[in-house]
């Protein structure tokens, strides 16, 4: 009985310790970017300033300067708001139908969706290089980046709008109908509000997807739709010279998304796993 | 006649406790138009984007098509005339390139599953229990999942894995300088003069830089296992373990024989859902190796993509089928659980 204590009581140290120490490891490569970020380009290698150093935000005043950052930020912002607003405007009537008047075919319906989310985009590089370029002339607009970030997104959102709606009893949407409520009432006035946090973060996450998205941004624009991945992509500086000024960027390219991201963990295991892990 | 149907249904109000089974039935009679007019523009986007680049991926890799030829101008433009069957599969499957590219997949791939899955089932269940700061750590854990992949891998190759720069390099002249130090020592500098100065791993060159990749990525995976797991931990029967404490079974064994069964479904979910995301990497890949050989598939492609339009069509489409083996399981698994 003894022994069964005094581990216990060790446990309720040492288990505790381990989970900060595990914690803090898997943080500290954001630390280090964070900290980077406030020491000049010259410090930012010099070993005798690792942890000493006179802090500056050079860096941030400077990020229009030398990456022209907000060009790129908000090409994002309007590119992941927009993709994220069309997916859930065809999304959402698409999962209302499915979860409140399943057919014999909606399992397969849901599960093509889903079939397309898994085609490697790498495998359609070319013919989409060349459809848009060649034949559309919408490369490097933000309609196409708008488009393809709603079309990978797509499925995803519809499979998480239908796990939320399926939860909600079918006896109130029934009873809508029954008082003779119009389509668009039933879906604006029911639906909308009792799957009001659902919907909020079904579009969390779908921004969250949109802005760390880091194939088509980067493969189908040059300079006028670019994102900020396609900037960090385009400035990965091997030789360190400006590793002061690049972990600035960074960290003001990663760090709305990771605030954004602490208040919907729970969404997100929902969203990734399609409602099967719960 | 479907209108009128309707809205007679609507016209006569039914008690609202009516069976569920009547009402399904009637519902399914009367407007099974609706239903399908709200589906149609997804099912349209996604047929269209599913089919129409893929089937030009298809064309194109069963003809011959270069961006630039000075000798055979007539391969620049994708025609029928160009036909070469499946020669293009064929150049592929010869090219060394192309099975190194799969088995560094493969390698990646695979190698970033063992490491996230016993990871994440470590620290979920070290984290799935009441500390003080437990809100805190789980912001912590899980905040490596939100970088952009591109900020992943530069702030890696550079930041801290660069054997000069970065903090590999750091600490490898870090260690070196202390036994420098100590060989001063009277007695115990005899014994530290015989370390052999270190030198810091690069991480640039192909083998080393397919580690670098499945470090980022791993770090950037194992807060998504943790949070699967820890999801499927809180749903685990505590009046069982307390039951196996009770008989005096060790932690150990508890572990092994009530928690890992219990989530074996978690696991195949989070090695599948891997496998998808991970098999086509992309953004790691190119910003680590800039052209030091480390290559998978989608990089692969992107190189014949400048000017070998035809192999660069074949190897997408090999792309396709291995991802459809991993999905069909994927599918099958996720699917059952879904539809009750």
């Amino acid at each position: 009985m003894a022994t069964i204590t005094q581990s216990s009581k060790l446990g309720n140290v040492l288990w505790p310790a381990l989970a900060w120490m595990v914690a803090l490891i898997f943080f500290f490569p954001i630390f280090w970017l964070v900290f980077t970020s406030f020491k000049t380009d010259a410090d930012a290698v010099k070993p005798e300033f690792l942890f000493s150093f006179t802090p500056t935000l050079e860096n941030y005043a400077n990020m229009t300067e030398n990456y022209d950052y907000w060009r790129f930020a908000i090409n994002s912002v309007i590119t992941s708001s927009f993709a994220t607003l069309f997916a859930l405007a065809v999304g959402v009537p698409a999962a209302y139908a499915m979860a409140f008047d399943p057919s014999r075919h909606t399992k397969d319906i849901l599960m093509w969706m889903l079939s397309t989310k898994m085609l490697p985009a790498a495998a359609v590089l070319y013919p989409m290089t060349f459809l848009t370029k060649n034949f559309l002339g919408i490369f490097d607009t933000h309609f196409l980046v708008i488009l393809v970030l709603c079309l990978i997104n797509l499925p995803i959102v519809i499979w998480m709008l239908f796990t939320y709606f399926k939860e909600i009893p079918k006896e109130i949407i029934e009873a809508g109908k029954m008082d003779g409520v119009s389509l668009w009432g039933e879906i604006k006035d029911i639906l909308i509000p009792l799957a009001w946090g659902g919907i909020a973060s079904t579009a969390l996450l779908t921004f969250i997807f949109c802005w760390n998205e880091a194939y088509w941004t980067v493969r189908l624009t040059t300079v006028d739709a670019a994102t900020l991945s396609k900037l960090i992509e385009g400035n990965r500086a091997p030789e360190g010279l400006f590793f002061g000024r690049l972990s600035a960027v960074s960290t003001a390219a990663v760090a709305p998304i990771i605030i954004l991201g602490w208040f919907c963990q729970k969404q997100l295991v929902q969203g990734l796993t399609f409602g099967a892990v719960k | 006649m479907v209108d009128a149907s309707r809205l007679d249904h609507r016209r006569a109000p039914k008690p609202v406790f009516v069976k569920l089974q009547h009402r399904k039935v009637t519902r399914a009679m009367s407007n099974r138009t609706l239903p399908r007019i709200l589906q149609t523009p997804s099912v349209l986007l996604l047929l269209i984007w599913m089919l129409v680049p893929l089937s030009m991926t298809l064309y194109f890799s069963f003809i011959r098509y270069v961006l630039n030829s000075t000798i055979r101008p007539e391969w620049t433009t994708p025609s029928l005339s160009n036909w070469r069957g499946f020669g293009n599969y064929q150049y592929v499957l010869n090219a060394k390139d192309f099975w190194f590219a799969i088995q560094n997949s493969v390698f990646i791939v695979s190698s970033v599953l063992v490491l996230t899955v016993i990871l994440g089932l470590g620290i979920a269940v070290l984290v799935n229990r009441s500390f003080p700061g437990r809100g805190i750590v789980r912001v912590l854990l899980i905040s490596p999942f939100f970088v952009m992949p591109a900020v992943n891998a530069v702030l890696w190759i550079n930041m801290i894995l660069d054997p000069v720069l970065g903090l590999n390099g750091l600490a490898v002249s870090g260690i070196n300088s202390i036994v420098e130090g100590l060989r001063d020592f009277p007695v115990l500098g005899g014994f530290f003069s015989m370390w052999p100065e270190l030198e810091p791993i690069s991480f640039r060159a192909t083998q080393t830089s397919a580690y670098a990749v499945i470090m980022m990525v791993s770090w950037q995976w194992t807060p998504f296992a943790v949070l699967i797991f820890m999801t499927s931990l809180q749903s685990e029967d505590e009046s069982q373990k307390e039951a196996a404490t009770l008989d005096g079974a060790s932690p150990w064994s508890q572990f092994i024989n009530l928690t890992v069964p219990h989530l074996a479904r978690p696991i195949a979910i989070v090695v599948m859902i891997q496998s998808i995301f991970h098999l086509s990497l992309y953004a790691e890949i190119e910003i680590v190796s800039r052209g030091n050989g480390n290559k998978n598939l989608p990089y692969l492609i992107g190189e014949f993509t400048s000017n070998n339009i035809g192999a660069a069509s074949a190897t997408g489409i090999f792309a396709v089928i291995l991802a459809n083996i991993i999905a069909i399981f994927l599918l099958r698994m996720v699917g059952k659980s879904l539809m009750d």
